[in-house]
């Protein structure tokens, strides 16, 4: 063996293909096409199928003649059928990467969120492709109530902290290495306080970067003594997911949240439910000369916040009060980041829970600012040009099931129309 | 002693470190406590390296090594070449080889007698490994797999493989490795075995996510429960005491 050898270097002239510009850029469009493969374009009719207690199943499929393909590169168009469901176990993989960033980089409990998530079946929907049994998530929207994992008493955050020690100690004695000894507890606790975990952490999080005092003080308020009447949502999905899922998708969480209300088996859990304000924590990119304005658009055609979600422009407009903060997480735009957080009040969605007048709503956003240089349509991380209709009206137009469905509400939000900005 | 850790929120643990009998790089830019670990359970026994590898993080998927050898791509850069041959052992050799597939922490699966290899490595390649890592080669699949370094963990003592492996690719790879092996899965059911933990001889780091179960068969069968760096001077210890009762 003679290491040292030197090997004659031969100048890699005929490179292989595949290290060219040119390839990559055809290996990215085939892996973009992959994906559109997988993706809806147009045809989606509706068939509901409702269980009176709350657990939906629809399929969801929208008619839409004018199917808009957004990206410059897509070839055809190919048709795909969504398919609404009930969060399971077998879809942890799934919700983990889409809430991977839903904290910034922030290391905290993340596995446990998801479980809590996923425990919640009664309230929450996935979204997967009808036929195929594979894993593949699109989108993961839930509502998790705050109050419901915090320790309820003095006596049971005392034993939170000291059974945990009392078990080590026990096990210290016997023959059992750290790995059974932290699994016993881990998996005693997990009942206990395993979940109370990543949402400790959570609302640690959110008050250490909220740097408006004011909002600090209610922020705490919320935490701790209203916190039985908050409403985490959380709404992740990818980029590119078709807007037509949209309606169908809140229609959904909110319906399951006042059939649980009634439909919950226990009295604790019902009450649980009746959320009087709801926490959105999102991103959304600001531009890095807007000083926090958000009504006025600069004085050329940059604007100055961009949605990555399009709901949140709806959300952001009837919030109660916001603040934003930067993001550490470098994203593909390379850009900053920075978060608002908004709260609203009198909020559309009332129909959830008819027997309360007004709601508040409080947002988090995380924005990004966008690079003064580049316009703010170059990003390709922002599905920005995306025509965006979303109205009830229109939906109806097209024969899609508002109508059709048993329960009417009249408080959907009309004529959400976010143009299609180029 | 297996460990359980994350890096950056991420269980895929394998990726951002490769361990070996004598030395483990670790990526840079992740949070102090993941480097710390490392460095706890390493501690005096062998060098614990922050590197990049061509700018990336990814470390352990592109390089390949065992204790006599290293191997990195092309995309590895000067410095960090130089780095990687100031921080580790005099014993390891640190050789840059020019491959087509450049992930090789993907391709290769090694341990320090025997590697498994991407069916596709180039014959220089391949005699590049046996000379700079001492090592018979042989070019498999696992599961039908061909990035074998992916789906496959592997010590001296034992190796882990794609839960989908069946009997007969067990045997077969059994044979050829002369290790025990089990197939089985790490991070709650990830089949990206080589991905989601990184181990030797004495000590396994998987991902958080990795259930108790998978946990009790990767130490069964890396044999690390009763594993200790110098096991070899404690297990005579004990045949001389024995003697005495």
């Amino acid at each position: 063996m003679t290491p040292n050898v030197k090997r004659p270097r031969r100048k890699l002239v005929a490179r292989p293909v595949t290290f060219s510009p040119f390839a990559r850029s055809a290996a990215h469009l085939a892996s973009a096409y992959m994906i559109k493969r997988q993706m809806i374009e147009n045809k989606l009719h509706e068939s509901c199928q409702h269980t009176p207690n709350g657990k939906c199943c629809g399929q969801r499929n929208i008619d839409e003649t004018d199917s808009d393909s957004d990206e410059e590169s897509s070839e055809g168009v190919v048709q795909a059928d969504f398919a609404f469901f009930d969060p399971k176990p077998d879809d942890f993989h799934g919700v983990k990467t889409l809430v991977q960033t839903f904290l910034d980089n922030e290391e905290w409990n993340l596995s446990g969120f998801v479980d809590l998530i996923l425990e919640q079946t009664t309230v929450g929907t996935v979204v997967k492709l009808e036929d195929e049994d594979d894993d593949g998530l699109f989108s993961v929207v839930t509502a998790l109530n705050l109050g419901r994992y915090k320790a309820s008493d003095i006596y049971m955050q005392l034993a939170l902290e000291l059974v945990p020690l009392l078990i080590r100690r026990l096990f210290c004695r016997s023959y059992c290495d750290s790995l059974n000894r932290d699994d016993v507890v881990n998996s005693m606790g997990s009942w206990l306080w395993q979940d109370h975990k990543c949402m400790k952490e959570l609302e640690e999080y959110i008050l250490s970067v909220c740097h408006e005092s004011n909002l600090v003080e209610q922020l705490r308020l919320l935490f701790s003594k209203r916190a039985r009447d908050v409403g985490l949502l959380v709404s992740q999905r990818v980029v590119n997911l078709p807007p037509q899922l949209l309606p169908p998708l809140y229609d959904a969480l909110f319906d399951e949240v006042s059939w649980a209300v009634e439909d919950e088996p226990t009295e604790e859990l019902r009450n649980s439910f009746r959320f009087k304000t709801y926490l959105i924590v999102t991103k959304i990119y600001k531009h890095k000369k807007a000083n926090g304005k958000l009504e006025k658009k600069a004085d050329n055609e940059e604007e100055p916040v961009i949605y990555v979600k399009a709901e949140d422009e709806l959300f952001h407009e009837l919030s109660s009060w916001s603040f934003s903060f930067p993001l550490k997480i470098q994203h593909v735009t390379s850009s900053e980041a920075s978060i608002y957080l908004l709260i609203f009040n009198n909020i559309l969605c009332p129909r959830t829970l008819p027997s309360f007048s007004f709601f508040t709503l409080i947002f988090l956003f995380g924005t990004l600012r966008a690079n003064t240089k580049a316009p703010v349509t170059v990003p390709s991380a922002v599905s920005y040009n995306v025509n965006l209709l979303v109205s009830a009206e229109e939906l109806r137009i097209n024969g899609v099931g508002y109508g059709s469905r048993s329960r009417q509400n009249p408080h959907i939000p009309t004529a959400v129309a976010l143009s299609d900005r180029r | 002693m297996a460990t359980r850790l994350q890096f950056e929120n991420n269980c895929e643990v394998g990726v951002f470190s490769k361990l070996t009998n004598a030395y483990c790089l670790v990526a840079i830019g992740g949070s102090e406590s993941f480097y710390s670990i490392f460095e706890t359970e390493l501690a005096d026994v062998i060098p614990v390296v922050k590197t990049s590898i061509g700018g990336t993080r990814i470390i352990g998927r592109l390089c390949a090594g065992n204790k006599n050898g290293l191997l990195v791509p092309h995309t590895t850069t000067d410095q960090e070449l130089q780095h990687l041959r100031n921080s580790l052992p005099d014993s390891v050799v640190v050789q840059r080889i020019e491959e087509r597939l450049s992930a090789l922490g993907n391709c290769i699966a090694c341990n320090d007698h025997v590697a498994l290899a991407h069916t596709d490595l180039d014959r220089e390649t391949e005699e590049l490994i046996a000379d700079v890592l001492g090592v018979e080669v042989f070019r498999q699949t696992i599961a039908g797999n061909i990035l074998v370094g992916s789906y496959c963990a592997l010590t001296n003592r034992g190796g882990l493989v794609h839960p989908h492996t069946s009997i007969e690719d067990l045997d077969e790879l059994s044979t050829l490795l002369q290790v025990p092996l089990v197939a089985g899965t790490v991070n709650r059911g990830s089949e990206v075995i080589a991905a989601g933990m990184t181990v030797n001889d004495w000590t396994a780091f998987c991902g958080s996510d990795t259930t108790a179960t998978e946990l009790s068969v990767i130490e069964s069968v890396f044999k690390l429960r009763e594993a200790q760096p110098s096991a070899i001077v404690d297990k005579m210890r004990k045949s001389l005491i024995d003697s005495y009762v």
